[in-house]
């Protein structure tokens, strides 16, 4: 029985710790760069500062971790790769990424609406006696390949490995969670399989309160968001936060990087 | 009793040019050749740093994915769809007045396509691995397509440049030379209209890459079946301004030996049709436009408006776009009384050239600027030297390699068979 | 690319793309392949040689291309378009009955009534044992004086009509001279009495068919005053104006007399090169 692994986040409870975006660094072996900035560096999680466009008091803020979203429909860069590094596992929903396939043409991270593709601009490297602290079930990538979330696929290996060892064909849900959502202290991020209904992950996603980043695009991620806010909710489109005169030079939401 | 013309057998390499025509002494030409020489050899030394170090030798980031590397490749290609177009026109289409330009043709479309690969080689983060796109193809990419049809089409290049290459004084002395060359001359015909095929499909494709993104609502397009409307907007452009860039690098050349190379008719000529397929184009592309601000976006969310918001990417560039660089030159090189004049022809067809290099820039790097996200920002992008010293790099190889053309190859020569008068060129 | 590949499935869109890829590709490569294949083919069948000729020909400029009808003054004005070749010319016949016209007035050159001229520049005499003896003619001889090398074809060698009969070297430039007949080369002579070859044709040489397309009789006077004008405006100070013939006789040496002419123009219009 085939799974649709996804996400629901919780906005309102996201502290902007960063705990999960350490832990994915630390998960998926992502080098530790000194000369990277924030436009070249590799997260393949990536929390992001919002806020409204409020002043003073009524000014609020949050923060909206962003990852591949493993769009469903049409997905974006599934249908660009041109050496098919990139395919849809049909087991699990999950949009996998070959690093050793990949070319480094970029041209997936064009396609990407939600910027969740990084491009390795250097060679790895980790100050000295860090390599010893590598996931070994994770590969390295070497520069000139695109890399992005794959739902900590090492992860979900691990798992079926467990349940063949144990004479099971299923693995336990237990097994199989990723780096980030074990590190978040708040339970923000949660994670499940959005094709069972008795899963209450997939019954989240499914609540009114849950939404989609871009959902008009057509592209059924399988991230959701939820927030009780309603101007985090119109953050999911993509004219919110920006005036409706044309022309004019309004600012979009003010945004900081994590 | 010296000649004042500088004859073939005054000159140094004399014996490799062809009896009769004049070309200058070698070390003028050398000194021509010199600065050429050195921008090149900066290109190639930047090329060997981004092959060496990695691709962050570049400005290029994770939001820049495509910068200017992308944006010469697809400018250069379009520029570059003279050849094939006025090889379908002459072989296919039987219209003999366009034989002078023939060769330049074949030598510009060589030049663009071999340079865009290579520059094509150096973006790639694995370049190794280009031939994977071969192993595991994509049949749903528009990049595949590209990269296949691409290949080809350089091969199909090659294959016409070579008989021009064995036209050389030297290399025809040798009889089974002389003879390969006619019978591949025999056959230019069929690779003439495989080229013309190759190129509709990956000019289309080009355009193709952008109109199928579907998370890129400035660049995304409905169209025919798997085919955006920027498919067929790119071919038209591309055969709009491919005969103009033609008449741009032939007016050059004359302007730097001094003679008078095709016959005055042929500018005008290429002139009408550039503005003729630019006036369709224009057409198109208007109502494409406005199928696109009033439906195709707004459909997914986006409101045309808010792509114009930037500085300095607001409307104006849009006017400049269709307007500007599209329906003016248009205007004028079908409008008979400039059309008929040197300088106004040459200007409608630089701007001509120009609208094509607006149009692949906006969709190369407006695209990318531009936010999706309602939290994203616009964001900015200046090449480093690096990628500036490539892009000027292949100039100074195409410059390099039509001069090499010009000085020892007949590109001018009239056809077998037709009447010349006593002077040869 | 090849259905091996793991997890290949043929599509409808691997088939077509698949296809038109490699129809594409064949057709490139039989395009190459056929032309290579004619190369080799007309090299067998000695078409190639033909070939060569055909090609230079046609890369002469067209005042040098004279029918040679119109040099004997039967017709006002035609080029040749069977590049010299008279025996295999549908219109030869239907010009050679036409009557000659033209005066003639002494050249100050000696061209024998006994032989027959080719438009490079030599002559052939068929001598009475079947055999034929080619020599460069007067105004080559006259051009070139002495040259400093000289290369004849070994004995026995087969030589084919318009290519090299032997190549002479002059003061820097390599003059190919033609040869007027085909045929196999049995004795080479010269210097004294001029640079000669015997050969033995491959055609009858007393079949009128065989020598048709060398010239003889009025043909040749209008055909060296048309070379004669043509090196004197070649070989005029170039500040000068072109002159009226004047009689005037045409020096020995000429390449020792006057250095600084432009020599190599000269000789590829003499000698038939491109």
């Amino acid at each position: 029985m085939s799974a649709r692994y996804g996400m629901v986040i919780d906005v309102d409870r996201c502290t902007g710790c960063g705990a999960c975006m350490v832990a994915c660094s630390a998960e998926n072996n992502v080098p530790a760069l000194p000369q990277a900035t924030a436009r070249t560096g590799l997260t393949p999680l990536l929390v992001r500062t919002v806020a409204n466009r409020a002043q003073g008091a009524a000014r609020r803020e949050a923060f909206i971790p962003i990852m591949c979203m493993h769009c469903e429909h049409e997905t974006p860069c599934v249908s660009v790769c041109p050496q098919q590094a990139v395919e849809v596992d049909k087991a699990t929903g999950i949009v996998m990424q070959m690093p050793q396939r990949c070319l480094g043409c970029r041209y997936c991270m064009t396609a990407c609406p939600y910027h969740a593709r990084y491009f390795n601009w250097w060679d790895p490297a980790w100050p000295a006696g860090m390599e010893k602290s590598l996931n070994p079930g994770v590969a390295v990538r070497m520069r000139g390949v695109v890399e992005k979330c794959n739902l900590c696929h090492a992860r979900l290996h691990s798992a079926k490995e467990k349940a063949a060892a144990a004479g099971k064909r299923e693995i336990d849900p237990a097994d199989y969670i990723p780096a980030c959502v074990e590190a978040c202290p708040t339970a923000a991020i949660r994670f499940g399989n959005l094709s069972d209904r008795n899963d209450p992950v997939s019954q989240e996603a499914n609540s009114p309160e849950a939404f989609r980043l871009l959902a008009r695009l057509g592209t059924e991620p399988k991230v959701y968001y939820k927030s009780k806010e309603a101007w985090v909710r119109a953050l999911a489109q993509s004219s919110s936060g920006r005036s409706s005169e044309p022309g004019s030079e309004s600012q979009p939401a003010e945004v900081q990087h994590g | 009793m010296a000649s004042a013309t500088v004859a073939d057998s005054r000159v140094a390499d004399g014996k490799w040019i062809a009896r009769g025509a004049e070309r200058t002494s070698l070390p003028r030409f050398l000194l021509w050749l010199s600065p050429w020489a050195v921008v090149l050899a900066a290109g190639v030394y930047a090329a060997g740093l981004c092959l060496y170090y990695g691709l962050n030798q570049t400005n290029m980031d994770n939001r820049f994915a495509f910068g200017l590397w992308i944006f010469l490749d697809l400018g250069m290609i379009a520029l570059g769809a003279g050849a094939f177009f006025t090889g379908f026109l002459v072989y296919i289409l039987k219209r003999a007045e366009l034989r002078p330009i023939l060769n330049t043709a074949v030598v510009v479309g060589f030049i663009c396509y071999s340079g865009a690969v290579a520059i094509l080689m150096i973006d790639v983060g694995q370049p190794l691995r280009a031939w994977f796109t071969f192993w595991h193809p994509n049949t749903h990419s528009m990049l595949t397509e590209v990269t296949f049809c691409i290949s080809c089409y350089l091969l199909v290049l090659c294959l016409e440049y070579i008989p021009l290459l064995l036209r050389n004084r030297q290399l025809r002395k040798l009889p089974s030379f002389l003879v390969f060359e006619h019978q591949l001359h025999k056959l230019v015909p069929v690779l003439a209209g495989v080229g013309a095929l190759l190129s509709f499909f990956h000019q289309g494709s080009l355009g193709g890459l952008y109109g199928v993104l579907r998370g890129r609502p400035f660049a995304f397009r409905q169209g025919i079946f798997i085919w955006p409307s920027t498919f067929f907007l790119f071919i038209l452009s591309a055969i709009a301004s491919g005969p103009s860039f033609l008449m741009l690098v032939t007016a050059a050349v004359e302007k730097l030996t001094g003679k008078r190379l095709v016959p005055v008719e042929l500018f005008r000529r290429l002139g009408f049709i550039s503005g003729v397929l630019l006036g369709i184009y224009v057409a198109a592309k208007s109502i494409d436009t406005l199928i696109w601000i009033n439906f195709t976006s707004p459909a997914v969310g986006f409101a045309p408006w808010q792509y114009y918001m930037y500085k300095p990417f607001g409307t104006p560039i849009l006017f400049a776009e269709i307007v500007l660089f599209g329906l003016l030159p248009a205007f004028l090189l079908t409008f008979r009384p400039t059309a008929e004049r040197r300088g106004w022809l040459l200007s409608a067809a630089a701007l001509a050239c120009g609208g094509v290099l607006l149009n692949r820039f906006i969709l190369t790097v407006q695209t990318l600027a531009l936010p999706t996200l309602s939290f994203d920002e616009f964001l900015q992008y200046t090449p480093s030297w690096q990628e500036v010293a490539s892009f000027t790099g292949v100039i100074a190889y195409g410059v390099i390699i039509y001069s090499l053309s010009y000085r020892y190859l007949p590109m001018f020569a009239p056809a077998k068979g037709e009447i010349t008068d006593v002077s040869r060129h | 690319m090849f259905p091996g590949i793991d997890g290949f499935r043929w599509t409808v869109d691997h088939i077509v793309f698949l296809s038109l890829f490699f129809a594409v590709a064949l057709t490139i490569l039989a395009t190459v392949v056929s032309a290579a294949w004619r190369t080799v083919r007309d090299f067998r069948t000695h078409r190639a040689i033909e070939f060569c000729w055909q090609s230079g020909f046609s890369e002469l400029p067209q005042s040098d291309r004279r029918c040679r009808h119109e040099l004997a003054g039967r017709v006002i004005s035609r080029t040749c378009d069977n590049a010299f070749d008279c025996r295999h010319c549908s219109q030869y016949s239907q010009f050679a009955v036409l009557p000659a016209s033209g005066t003639a007035h002494d050249l100050g050159l000696n061209y024998p009534e006994d032989r027959c001229y080719h438009r490079g520049h030599t002559w052939v005499k068929a001598e009475q044992d079947g055999t034929v003896t080619v020599g460069l003619d007067p105004l080559a001889d006259h051009l070139l004086g002495s040259p400093d090398a000289v290369r004849m074809p070994d004995l026995g060698s087969e030589i084919e009509l318009n290519q090299t009969a032997w190549r002479m070297s002059k003061n820097g430039n390599e003059i190919r001279v033609r040869a007027p007949l085909e045929g196999t080369v049995t004795g080479v002579g010269g210097p004294k009495q001029g640079w000669y070859l015997k050969m033995h044709p491959r055609l009858d040489p007393h079949d009128p068919a065989t020598l048709r397309h060398l010239l003889r009789g009025a043909e040749l006077h209008g055909w060296l005053t048309h070379e004669l004008e043509r090196l004197q405006l070649q070989l005029r100070p170039s500040q000068a104006a072109p002159s009226l013939a004047d009689g005037g006789v045409l020096l020995p040496d000429l390449m020792d007399a006057l250095p600084d002419a432009d020599w190599d123009t000269v000789l590829a219009d003499t000698f038939l090169e491109l």
